[in-house]
């Protein structure tokens, strides 16, 4: 049987391409949108999805990774004696300020260990060597400075807070949600430059033993460090990356631009399948003039939608994908999963038989008795 | 009962039973606070075979006749019946599938579906009506061929001259083998020589197929291809004689 809902479309090609404009145009948007915000949503926990601890702890009610405070250092050998525990380091996270050759003053974050290789921090160096870090006043920087800071070789001196700091590598990925460069900076070092931070880390890191019962050292560790907050790797990524949702507006304006992008899409494939019903009422009252029922105008408008939704899709998940390299060099990580491609695929089919429901009910509504008007 | 020879006897002097059959039928329209009464209580039937012209002045209520004959309105009141089956006002859900069954419709403005070739266009109704894919291509080929179009199967409806376009119309409906074909107008766009093809087609598929005819007209050129004509005026049928007659 020949298929009318593929012939009319074929047949209404500038139409169709506007639908399918519509639908990629909006899905473009979508997956944008929502990959920009995964993207700025990983960087607020990239270093701890990166950094090799089970648990973490910081002092109370600490809202992100990068808004750390103080509490003794000391507290570090109270978690190393609990039983299943089998590394537990201090972690310095602070804001420094760098000057530049400019003159002008930046910002920096610094990371500070004592042994960054045993915690898989950073995770990307590109030039230079870990180890170097304990051998003098040396910094890595993380690539992504230069947009803040200017270009910068390794062999460079930056004075961090009036302290002559020499670069030693560069490294890549290492990111923060408020794009304040990163620099790695051995833990004794980061003590002296940050003010007021003598005795002090701003957290614990702790790898668990093989088997170790995470939720019962997780315990241990609140009971001994009553001062302190504990969390697991997976609940201190979730909690640094609300704060940013929910403090900033961002998540409000990414559902926005979501439902925006959907409205879009909606009106457009709503507004052209409306426009094609109406011009095609006379076939349909044909259809139903020679005993075709509602529903076989409806399977044709549906199957018209659901085919705009695909190629629409296929389109607008292209551009996306096309732009994400693009999107790179001016520094923004767009990040689309898997899950998000299939939701916004799920989606986009819906909203698109949703929008022929506009045309389902004219369609209901129409008298075969038209047929015979000339 | 009657014997057998009764029965013989009988027989030449039995009217066909109609194939379709509307017994006072009225039907009224509102146009905001009026009623407006378009159909006044109209008797009309067709037997197989049988081949009526319905002829009347614009607004005389021809086209609504039609409508409530092929199934496509219910009457306000008074009754259809098809093939015995009462058409129903109060199960619209079921007109559909008489329509299906049932009737075929051929129109002024031909309606064919512009996208489809004219092969398509007849296996598309012909799937509505309940063939196979294959089959209603099959179906659809045979009638094409069988209305003269044989070599013009891939064409599309634009490519079409309007004599052309009117044996799709007639093929497609054919599709689905109903005993009642309904024409509105058949030959009001075409030429003299087209329309008069089109009547010369028309009057052999409802001898040779035994299939009723009603042909809504205002061509004069119909009448000798007739039965009868019915004649309405206001809603009321006015005459409804045998075609020498008229």
């Amino acid at each position: 049987m020949p298929n009318l809902a593929i012939k009319n479309l074929l047949h209404d090609r500038l139409r169709s391409a506007m639908t399918v404009a519509g639908v990629a145009f909006a899905v473009t948007l979508v997956f944008i949108q929502t990959g920009l915000f995964l993207g700025l949503l990983d960087n607020a926990s990239v270093t701890i999805d990166h950094l090799q601890a089970d648990l973490w702890v910081t002092s109370r009610n600490t809202p992100n990774v990068d808004f750390a405070h103080g509490f003794p250092e000391t507290h570090v050998q109270r978690v190393r004696s609990i039983h299943g525990v089998a590394r537990a380091d201090n972690l310095l996270i602070q804001f420094l300020n760098l000057s530049l050759p400019s003159g002008a003053e930046e910002g920096m974050l610094v990371y500070a260990l004592e042994d960054f290789r045993r915690w898989g921090v950073p995770w990307r160096v590109v030039e230079g060597n870990l180890d170097d870090l304990r051998r003098g006043d040396y910094m890595m920087l993380d690539d992504s400075a230069e947009r803040r800071h200017g270009p910068f070789a390794v062999g460079d001196y930056r004075e961090v807070v009036g302290y002559r700091v020499k670069i030693i590598g560069r490294t890549r990925e290492a990111l923060s949600f408020t794009t304040t460069p990163i620099g790695f900076l051995d833990y004794d070092l980061a003590q002296r430059l940050a003010n007021r931070m003598a005795g002090k880390t701003t957290y614990i890191v702790v790898r668990l033993e093989p088997g170790a019962d995470a939720a019962a050292v997780k315990s241990e560790i609140a009971r001994r460090l009553p001062y302190n907050d504990v969390y697991t790797r997976q609940e201190w990524a979730r909690r640094s990356r609300s704060y940013w949702v929910a403090s900033t507006g961002l998540g409000l304006n990414m559902y926005l631009t979501v439902f925006l992008g959907c409205l879009v899409g909606v009106v457009v494939v709503a507004q052209t399948l409306y426009t094609s019903t109406m011009e095609h009422l006379k076939e349909f009252g044909t259809v139903k003039a020679i005993g075709g029922s509602n529903a076989d105008i409806y399977r044709i408008l549906g199957l018209q939608a659901a085919i705009s939704a695909v190629i629409g899709f296929a389109l607008g998940g292209g551009a996306a994908l096309a732009l994400g390299p693009a999107m790179a060099g001016i520094g923004l990580k767009l990040i689309v999963p898997g899950t998000l491609a299939a939701s916004v695929f799920v989606g986009t089919l819906t909203l698109c038989l949703a929008s022929a429901f506009v045309s389902f009910r004219k369609v209901a509504g129409i008298d075969p008795a038209l047929v015979f008007r000339a | 009962m009657p014997t057998a020879a009764a029965r013989l006897l009988a027989l030449p002097d039995a009217p066909p039973p109609p194939v379709l059959a509307a017994r006072a039928v009225r039907k009224s329209f509102r146009e905001g606070h009026v009623e407006i009464e378009v159909l006044r209580g109209v008797d009309l039937a067709l037997a197989r075979g049988e081949i009526v012209a319905l002829e009347g002045p614009s607004g005389s209520g021809k086209t609504t006749l039609l409508s409530i004959l092929g199934g496509i309105l219910t009457p306000t009141s008074g009754s259809v019946a098809v093939d015995g089956e009462k058409i129903d006002a109060t199960r619209p859900e079921l007109l559909p599938e008489i329509r299906k069954r049932s009737f075929g419709f051929v129109f002024q403005q031909y309606n064919l579906f512009p996208a489809l070739t004219a092969l398509e266009n007849v296996a598309y109704a012909a799937k509505i009506k309940g063939l196979a894919r294959r089959r209603a291509r099959e179906e659809a080929e045979r009638l094409l061929v069988g209305v003269g179009l044989a070599g013009l199967l891939d064409r599309l409806p634009s490519d079409l001259s309007g004599g052309q376009k009117q044996r799709v119309a007639i093929a497609r409906a054919l599709a689905g083998d109903p005993p009642i074909l309904l024409a509105d107008e058949p030959t009001a766009n075409l030429d003299t020589a087209a329309g008069r093809q089109v009547l010369q087609l028309f009057h052999a598929l409802a001898r040779r197929e035994r299939r009723a005819l009603l042909i809504v007209t205002h061509d004069p050129q119909v009448r000798p291809f007739v039965d009868r004509v019915a004649r309405i005026r206001d809603g009321r049928l006015v005459d409804d004689l045998p075609e020498a007659s008229s």
